[in-house]
């Protein structure tokens, strides 16, 4: 293993360890959610109709009658060793149902984050080049109101558009990619699309001005001395400067992809975290609520450690520490 | 420049010179202004129907009245009046809550960016723990065992994003502390206390004016969400997110009732978002005379 390498994986080690507390603070807190419920936690979650043998096998299950700290190293114990209890009402293993939902989720995040890219890149390369024309004025007003458009009215405003009016799309449902992968792309469309909405307008705004920061250096003023085409300067001199600064973003748009899968899929029915979150809540399912808040605030931390790392791999000149 | 003379507030007041706006700009902070009219004067707009009440057909298409600009809902009652009424719950769930961010993070801020070593890398646990969570996620999973709150809904996004205003606060007493108008504060002998509060949060103050409105704005979004989702504003007081959830339901009978509140909230986060935009350049036009 060459030196460097070494370095990079010390570092990406350090990175995680540090958001090693993070995860045990925010989990701990998630174990302690039951004792802010009103009266004991087994009667609010049964309901008032419960009888007491009910309570005692909840209580026994889930040690909701123990304090938080006891209740936590509990759970902790099983975590480590992948086992993060049973969900409330099928009594399936919260792990793997938890999983099958995570990879829609995850599919249709990095479907939305590929075709957001793939848009915004080249858009904001060839903006960047003719700065404060009519065009480029154009596309920065319509990226602003683009931004301005969350996810509830997108949902509500596309699905109007391709399902109802136009009738291309389904409005609802789902098909698993390893069924029937055109059923798949068809129902992923509209999902897509709608958390693509904010993504494109903020993946041009960030590009565009990271891009036309490069063009004012000296090494492209040289470039064009040397008598390079437009298009040459921009995709060989212009994009790799400009990378960290839009790896940094793909990093911070996870969270709005996480937070607008919550929306997405309520609406559209797919079964991915966010409608299993939503089904969790009205069910009052704990042990569930705390495996996804542990999934989604260990997936940030790996993903931040690898967007730190991303920057020394793309510039080389960034000492790893 | 007179701003250089004068010291303490009235030095960070006096350098928050505005730029010359767009039409845009200019638009965003009209409209901001009539939406806070609004809201506070709701009771006193004459002719504007109760929110809660029934005031004309069910789902009756927009015409040209005051109360029916925006037609009614499936309950009859004025969707203008309950857009109106939904902007007075939204700026006072926003408000609060950015107070309680902003009063949290000023105060966490500056001691992690005057003391530094423990208190910073304390700090910053706490800002990167808020940062990693996303705000429906955690309202969703206080919601599972509390029930829908408003009171509850307010205090975590404001204590959320405490983390985010903390980390600005933090950089910028951390780039202020070493200017010169502060080793000259310390040199004639100021205290902590007064050079924390008389002479760098001042001078913070127009970085954090510019991060305000579009932080808001990502609130209006959250609230919005989670009224939509059915887990916000409860179901009879009225709220855009809410609305919009309600006129889905019918939306392919009457889809032109639904662009009412669809409007409101689009054009107050782009008026948000617009004029923080004008405000960073703000200091961008600062930076630069420096």
């Amino acid at each position: 293993m060459t030196a460097p390498m070494r370095s990079y994986l010390r570092a990406f080690a350090i990175r995680i360890a540090a958001g090693i507390p993070v995860v045990l603070l925010v989990t701990f807190l998630a174990t302690a959610l039951s004792d802010l419920m009103p009266g004991s936690a087994a009667q609010a979650i049964l309901g008032e109709f419960a009888t007491p043998e009910q309570i005692a096998q909840l209580n026994a299950a889930y040690g909701y009658d123990l304090p938080a700290w006891q209740r936590y190293l509990r759970w902790l114990g099983g975590a480590v060793q992948g086992d993060f209890g049973v969900t409330l009402y099928s009594q399936q293993p919260v792990a793997e149902v938890l999983l099958a939902r995570a990879a829609v989720t995850f599919e249709i995040a990095l479907a939305a984050m590929l075709l957001s890219l793939a848009i915004a890149i080249p858009l904001a390369l060839a903006m960047a080049a003719r700065a404060g024309s009519r065009i480029d004025g154009a596309f920065r007003i319509a990226a602003s109101a683009m931004l301005a458009v969350p996810t509830f009215v997108s949902v509500v405003v596309l699905s109007l558009l391709f399902s109802i009016t136009l009738r291309w799309l389904p409005a609802t449902g789902w098909v698993p990619l390893f069924e029937d992968p055109l059923e798949n792309l068809r129902h992923i469309a509209l999902p897509v699309l709608c958390l693509s909405v904010h993504q494109v307008a903020y993946f041009f705004r960030v590009a565009r001005n990271e891009f036309l920061a490069t063009l004012q250096q000296d090494f492209i003023a040289s470039a064009r001395a040397k008598g390079f085409s437009t298009p040459y300067i921009l995709w060989r001199h212009a994009l790799m400067p400009s990378l960290p600064q839009i790896l940094t973003v793909m990093g911070l748009s996870l969270t709005y992809l996480l937070g607008g899968s919550f929306i997405v899929e309520s609406f559209f029915a797919v079964p991915g975290i966010g409608w299993t979150v939503l089904a969790a809540v009205q069910d009052h399912d704990l042990a569930m609520v705390q495996a996804i808040l542990c999934l989604t605030v260990a997936i940030f931390v790996i993903v931040f450690a690898c967007v730190d790392l991303g920057y020394a791999l793309i510039d080389p000149r960034l000492e790893v520490r | 420049m007179t701003a250089e003379t004068l010291s303490g507030w009235r030095a960070g007041i006096a350098r928050m010179r505005f730029p010359r706006s767009s039409f845009l700009e200019a638009f965003s902070i009209g409209f901001l202004i009539l939406l806070v009219a609004l809201a506070v004067l709701a009771d006193w707009i004459p002719g504007l129907v109760n929110p809660n009440f029934p005031y004309g057909d069910f789902s009756a298409p927009p015409d040209l009245t005051l109360n029916g600009l925006f037609g009614t809902d499936a309950l009859g009652r004025s969707i203008l009046s309950r857009v109106i009424y939904g902007a007075r719950q939204t700026l006072v769930i926003v408000i609060l809550a950015t107070a309680i961010s902003m009063t949290g993070g000023l105060i966490l801020g500056m001691i992690a960016g005057y003391c530094r070593g423990m208190a910073e890398r304390t700090v910053d646990l706490l800002a990167n723990t808020m940062a990693v969570l996303p705000p429906v996620l955690i309202i969703l999973a206080l919601v599972s065992v509390t029930g829908t709150s408003v009171v509850t809904m307010t205090l975590t996004l404001g204590i959320l994003d405490i983390g985010t205003y903390a980390r600005l606060t933090k950089g910028g007493v951390i780039s202020q502390n070493q200017r010169d108008y502060v080793l000259a504060a310390r040199a004639l002998g100021a205290g902590h206390g007064r050079i924390l509060f008389r002479e760098i949060l001042p001078n913070l103050v127009p970085t954090m004016t510019a991060v305000v409105p579009p932080l808001m704005a990502g609130l209006i979004i959250t609230e919005g969400s989670l009224s939509f989702l059915g887990f916000g504003i409860p179901a009879p007081a009225p709220s855009w997110g809410g609305m919009i959830a309600a006129s889905t339901d019918l939306i392919s009978r009457f889809p032109l009732l639904i662009f009412g509140p669809i409007l409101a909230i689009v054009l107050t986060v782009y008026a948000l978002n617009t004029t923080g935009d004008f405000l960073a350049r703000r200091i961008d036009i600062r930076e630069r005379q420096i």
